[in-house]
């Protein structure tokens, strides 16, 4: 760049407002040393700058003159005795673009740097330690849920059992028994008949689970006559609990055979498997 | 306090660097008030800025003998001294950005009203001269000399493109130089 051109470029009045970089500046300095048109536009400017800050002068309080005056003055007496004054660094570069930092804090940023080593090291321990809480509390979670589905499970079927019980104690249900016949002798249902309001429930206490295909019917005799009271299944969940069957005046017998699935009309006899009387 | 007899430049440096302490009274009484001026603008408070000027003289007086005349004259290095003293002084305040913000904003103020002005000094030139700069002229420049700031802070603090900040600085001073007829 010529010297026309740092005279008209700007530079100049960044340099002596203290606003150009110090690449600028070192830039300028390098053009001031070698041209002397630059080095007096330079000082022009300068001595501008300089009456605006003489512009804004104001007077200092007394007692900064009457400071320095003892203080050099002991100073001087000092040097006199063979004593050394202290020696005042002076930082002639632009503040701002020097990186100047007090002593207090240099101990502030050591101890920033501190407190962060020592919150990372806290970091990776906690954070191995979360993981595995993470985990223990998935687990812990998945039991949980599984101790709660399980829970109403079980609540469910209280409930059936309270309900059976209800139906068993209700005064006027009668109980028919109903043991195996010669073919199934270890088969065991039982009725509950009730006399009053003619509803009948059944209770398969054992009989074995059906092949694919065929279900249970229970039977009524009836003057002789056999009649459907329904079919059912056996589940291993339900087995303990009452099955609400059809209705019936009148029994002389129930019975229970094993059919095709969906009943038939008229009960297979080689496939009985219990039956009993009311009492 | 003003001394009878006046000293050339040159003479004041001599007799700093053969630690005449009545040149120093001198040095003090000529150039204190610009120096205490600078120290104010920057900092705006009169307890620091007493302590950055007592601490500037001893700079000056510890180190007259790191002044190289060749490199330019006496009072633009003092100011450098006072300037960079200050600024130093600002920034281990912690003040931070807006802090310095804050501050050239009040400050716009406080040129006419809240300084008692060195009789030497033509009080009447100052308003003057601050009358014809624009508001925004004399931000940029404070913004710089006194506060420090570098192009991308004022950049940001006046809104203005990074490109622009020397055209606007440019300007400024163009403009202050004419007013000053210098």
């Amino acid at each position: 760049m010529g010297a026309s051109r740092y005279i008209s470029s700007g530079l100049i009045e960044a340099y002596v407002s203290r606003l150009a970089t110090p690449q600028e500046a070192q830039e300028l300095e390098i053009a001031i040393n070698q041209y002397p048109e630059v080095a007096t536009a330079v000082e022009d400017c300068r001595l501008g700058m300089e009456h605006y800050i003489m512009l804004q002068s104001v007077t200092p309080p007394t007692v900064v003159k009457q400071n320095l005056i003892r203080i050099i003055a002991d100073e001087e007496a000092g040097k006199l005795t063979g004593e050394e004054a202290e020696e005042t660094q002076i930082i002639e570069d632009t503040p701002g673009r020097k990186l100047y930092v007090s002593s207090s804090w240099r101990w502030a940023a050591v101890a920033a740097i501190l407190l962060l080593l020592g919150s990372l090291l806290l970091n990776y321990i906690y954070s191995a330690r979360y993981s595995d809480y993470q985990v223990r509390y998935d687990a812990l979670l998945t039991s949980n849920n599984t101790l709660a589905s399980e829970q109403n499970v079980y609540r469910t079927r209280m409930e059936q059992l309270e309900h059976s019980l209800d139906i068993v104690k209700d005064p006027s249900m009668q109980t028919v028994k109903m043991p195996g016949t010669k073919s199934f002798p270890s088969s065991l249902a039982t009725v509950y008949w009730n006399k009053a309001s003619k509803e009948v429930f059944l209770m398969a206490n054992n009989l074995p689970q059906p092949a694919a295909g065929k279900q249970y019917q229970l039977w009524a005799i009836v003057a002789g006559k056999p009649m459907d009271m329904g079919v059912f299944d056996i589940s291993t969940d339900t087995a303990a609990i009452l099955q609400k069957m059809k209705s019936v005046d009148n029994a002389d017998m129930f019975a229970i055979t094993l059919e095709n699935k969906g009943g038939s009309p008229a009960p297979t006899m080689d496939q009985m498997y219990v039956a009993g009387k009311p009492s | 306090m003003e001394s009878a007899f006046t000293y050339t430049e040159s003479e004041l440096v001599q007799g700093l660097k053969a630690k005449d302490q009545k040149v120093f009274g001198y040095l003090y009484d000529r150039y204190s008030p610009a120096l205490y001026g600078v120290a104010m603008k920057v900092l705006n408070e009169e307890s620091n800025a007493g302590d950055v000027l007592q601490e500037v003289f001893l700079k000056i007086w510890r180190n007259i003998d790191r002044y190289d005349e060749s490199k330019g004259r006496l009072f633009t290095w003092m100011l450098n001294i006072t300037r960079n003293t200050a600024i130093d002084t600002l920034r281990s305040k912690a003040h931070k950005m807006d802090q310095k913000i804050q501050v050239i904003g009040d400050d716009v103020h406080l040129y006419t009203t809240n300084l008692t002005v060195h009789p030497s000094v033509d009080h009447l030139g100052l308003s003057k001269v601050l009358e014809k700069l624009t508001k925004e002229q004399r931000v940029i420049i404070d913004l710089a000399y006194y506060k420090g700031c570098t192009q991308e802070e004022i950049s940001k603090v006046l809104e203005i493109p990074l490109g622009t900040v020397k055209t606007r600085m440019r300007n400024a001073i163009i403009q202050l130089r004419n007013l000053l007829k210098i």
